[in-house]
């Protein structure tokens, strides 16, 4: 016999969320059981600090019970919690006003000192490479290519999330890649 | 473009020989969805290598915050708080009900009760219909043609109640007017009013001054239904008269018999 939670989880992601608006806090749960994992990587994508991807994912989770009454469940449950990830990590940085004081240095010595996630990564060679090289993009473009990551490839919804069309996140992606292709390629020369 | 030299583009830029102009060739292909990505070889490969790209998972320390988050704002929820109350996104729903319920309970009283000032308005509004009546019926009666004033009588039917003017008027056509018709007409007017002592008396009265045997017949009808003692003297008179026929007398006499 199935519990009611087992029936929760089988909802969809934006019938969940209309369970929220309408009063079922709990319910929130399942979707941070879904996203929080996408959510980190995000995040720790964009900054390559554990805890304060952890604080963001919060952040954007206590976003979301606060605006709930403002989501209609029109678009994509996923597509409206990136955004408010994306200002998340926007408002993130104005605060600190990090953004254009962040470093390539900065961002890989935090790297070198997170000893427990660059373990992990310094066992897959190519992993570490792929990272580092992410590291020396800039942050738009790092964003477009995590955005790509987590959102699967959809294009159209990554361009509800930065108001353009579907044509320009393409072009974004193919720009943001083919610089991280040339990062990669000038790590892979100095290895 | 053909498709033949969009091919060799993509194959040009796969084998790294694409210049700037290429580059930017091929990005327009793409905004126009005409190249695909996955048709890039080695950006192909770099894509797949994100995609299959692990992140760490997050610490335990991200579940027990979001979990006590949550547990905060469900009892902030439990608890009635004015500010909550009035927050717009919520209230303005609550406000717009409370507007149109507003809105339909005057509009409600309005329509079914209405105010004493227009309660005064209505009463004075029928005053005035009534006087236009009674005056229009007035000077009807004195027109020459008997139709006419057969119209005017009958219009005293329509009204609720009547001004002594009235009376007086169909007293005066019952006793003086020339056509039977109107005479008669002008009794049965009078037949609602007869609770009024000085009606009853007048008619008692106008027994004497009609010479119409259908009149008179009428009238004895009348006090008989009245049971008028005081118009036994009157209808007596009738009877002394030589000129009246003989079945008027008969039922005239029948009709005191009934009274006395």
């Amino acid at each position: 016999m199935k519990t009611p939670v087992q029936d929760l989880e089988t909802f969809s992601d934006n019938a969940l969320m209309l369970k929220v608006k309408d009063g079922h806090l709990d319910t929130l749960g399942l979707l941070f059981e879904r996203y929080k994992k996408p959510l980190f990587g995000f995040f720790y994508g964009m900054n390559k600090d554990p805890e304060l991807s952890e604080d963001l994912v919060q952040n954007v989770f206590f976003r979301i019970l606060k605006y709930r009454y403002l989501f209609r469940g029109e678009g994509d449950f996923k597509t409206w919690m990136f955004h408010i990830a994306r200002n998340v990590n926007h408002d993130h940085y104005r605060k600190n006003k990090l953004g254009k004081a962040e470093s390539v240095e900065s961002w890989e010595n935090r790297l070198g000192h997170d000893d427990a996630y660059s373990v992990q990564l310094q066992q897959d060679e190519e992993a570490k490479m792929l990272t580092l090289a992410l590291g020396r993009l800039p942050a738009d473009k790092r964003e477009i290519i995590l955005l790509s990551k987590y959102q699967e490839k959809k294009y159209k919804e990554i361009g509800e999330i930065l108001g353009c069309s579907e044509g320009a996140v393409k072009v974004k992606v193919f720009r943001a890649l083919q610089e991280l292709k040339v990062v990669y390629q000038q790590l892979e020369k100095q290895m | 473009m053909e498709q033949e030299r969009i091919n060799g583009l993509v194959e040009k830029y796969n084998q790294g020989q694409a210049g700037p102009a290429d580059i930017r060739l091929i990005e327009q292909l793409i905004e126009e969805g005409r190249i695909d990505l996955s048709q890039l070889a080695q950006l192909k490969q770099l894509d797949d290598l994100v995609m299959k790209f692990e992140t760490p998972a997050p610490s335990a320390d991200l579940d027990d915050n979001f979990y006590q988050m949550l547990k905060t704002v469900k009892q902030k929820n439990k608890r009635f708080s004015w500010s909550r109350f009035f927050a717009w996104p919520e209230f303005a729903p609550k406000l717009a009900f409370a507007s149109v319920m507003l809105i339909i309970g005057f509009l409600g009283g309005y329509l079914f009760f209405p105010s004493p000032s227009s309660n005064k308005e209505v009463a004075e509004l029928k005053d005035e219909v009534l006087q236009m009546k009674e005056m229009m019926m007035l000077s009807l009666l004195e027109k020459e043609s008997a139709t006419e004033r057969l119209k005017a009588v009958s219009l005293t039917s329509e009204m609720s109640s009547v001004s002594d003017k009235v009376t007086n008027a169909l007293l005066q056509t019952l006793n003086n007017d020339e056509n039977i018709n109107v005479r008669l007409e002008a009794l049965e007017a009078l037949k609602p009013f007869v609770r009024d002592s000085r009606i009853r008396s007048e008619l008692v009265r106008s027994i004497g001054k009609q010479d119409s045997p259908l009149v008179q017949v009428a009238l004895a009808e009348l006090m008989v239904q009245l049971q008028e003692k005081s118009s036994v003297k009157e209808l007596r008179k009738i009877l002394e008269n030589k000129n009246t026929p003989r079945d008027v007398k008969k039922q005239i006499e029948e009709g005191i018999k009934t009274m006395t």
